[in-house]
């Protein structure tokens, strides 16, 4: 089989695998890929490229800027590219490749291995036999302040103000109460800060890695609360149940209103660098 | 108390133990913003992919829920399709909305690593009740 010239697709690089080691694969045999062609293995010494000959005419890099700027095409695409990645690491560890890595030709995917075996073989090895685990927490920053101040010893920012049942309508009061609310709003996002450092500062001595990522504005989401964490953690493959329950206890424990345990995933998160 | 968005609600209250289904915005955060980066032939030009992410967040909270009742409003949206896009323009709004939003969080403690949208800022839209 020759593929066409034109363009690679490359979705994630793995230990040697035969073509046969891919057609064979469940979820993968017969799993159209993003340009709707087959799925190959592209062989280098000890490592495999997963790839897919795509028509060089719709990947240019102006047809893909265009489809990753389009809602219902950037879903197709990211699910496909995510369902390979999926059926490879099914197989034993894998390096997923961001989306939208496309090479002129199979040669210079083949280069690409070679020219970096040391640092993949290294990077695969450390991976092996584990997997990602996402947790992301949520926490209501006003009921966290309210269960701090309805504590006897804790400090009321607003409390020397605050004069229940008699109204004080002059500035002074009104600028006592603004500057009260302010203050219990900081404190309530401090607290909210500290619930996502607890969980993760729990769950860090349970997993091999662990990567922190941008939080999510809840505002942007529509989510409700503030997204106190958003961390991906590596960790042996066997021990993501017991891992799953102690990020849920652990949480609870911090506070947190509401939190997501996702997984298993292919190792996206720890890709790129491998600790030490 | 069940998250909005997501194919999956029932994921987050237990964990599979075999692969499933998984939500959009996990796997954009994933394969768009993760993985291991190599400089391949084709350059695909991902903006700035805070940026990028920060505008996906956006759409993707709109689109799974906009989908299930049938709207497909961005299709006719000149700064969500593919047709009108001035990408140094939305760049800079992009810039300043951020800007802005973490101006408002200068009272909060922020934590290292999480140098994205901005962690302390108090919601002004609740979906549901906590």
């Amino acid at each position: 089989m020759s593929p066409p010239a034109g363009a690679t697709w490359v979705y994630a690089l793995s230990g040697r695998l035969g073509q046969a080691g891919l057609d064979g694969l469940d979820g993968l045999d017969g799993l159209r890929g993003i340009g709707g062609g087959q799925v190959r293995a592209l062989t280098s010494g000890p490592l495999t490229a997963v790839v897919e000959s795509v028509d060089p005419g719709l990947f240019s890099a102006e047809k893909l800027q265009d489809r990753l700027t389009d809602p219902a095409d950037l879903e197709l695409v990211a699910r496909r590219h995510h369902d390979v990645v999926v059926a490879v690491a099914a197989l034993g560890a894998a390096l997923p490749f961001r989306l939208a890595t496309v090479y002129l030709s199979d040669e210079r995917v083949r280069t690409l291995l070679s020219e970096r075996c040391d640092e993949f073989c290294q990077a695969l090895g450390w991976l092996a036999d584990r997997t990602e685990c996402g947790v992301k927490a949520w926490a209501d920053a006003e009921a966290l302040n309210r269960a701090r101040t309805a504590q006897p010893s804790a400090r009321n920012p607003g409390g020397r103000t605050a004069r229940p049942g008699r109204a004080d309508h002059s500035g002074a009061a009104y600028l006592a109460r603004r500057r009260a609310e302010l203050a219990a709003r900081a404190e309530g996002q401090r607290l909210a800060a500290r619930c996502g450092e607890e969980i993760h500062a729990s769950l860090v001595p349970l997993a091999a890695a662990s990567r922190l990522h941008p939080l999510h504005d809840t505002r942007a989401t529509g989510e409700t609360g503030l997204q106190v964490l958003n961390a991906a953690y590596l960790i042996d493959s066997a021990s993501l149940p017991a891992f799953a329950e102690s990020a849920r206890t652990v949480a609870a424990r911090a506070g947190a209103c509401e939190v997501a345990v996702t997984g298993p995933w292919p190792a996206y998160s720890f890709a790129d660098q491998p600790d030490a | 108390m069940s998250r909005e968005w997501g194919p999956t609600p029932a994921s987050r209250e237990r964990l599979p133990t075999h692969p499933e289904p998984a939500s959009l915005a996990d796997i954009l955060e994933r394969v768009l913003d993760k993985g291991i980066v190599v400089a391949g032939d084709i350059r695909v030009d991902l903006l700035d992919i805070e940026l990028l992410t920060i505008r996906l967040r956006l759409l993707i909270a709109s689109v799974e829920r906009a989908r299930e009742m049938g709207i497909d409003w961005w299709e006719h949206d000149p700064t969500l399709s593919s047709g009108a896009r001035d990408l140094a323009a939305e760049n800079q709004l992009l810039r300043e909305r951020i800007g802005a939003l973490e101006a408002g969080t200068s009272g909060a403690s922020r934590r290292a690593g999480h140098d994205g949208a901005p962690a302390g800022t108090a919601p002004r839209r609740r979906k549901s009740a906590g």
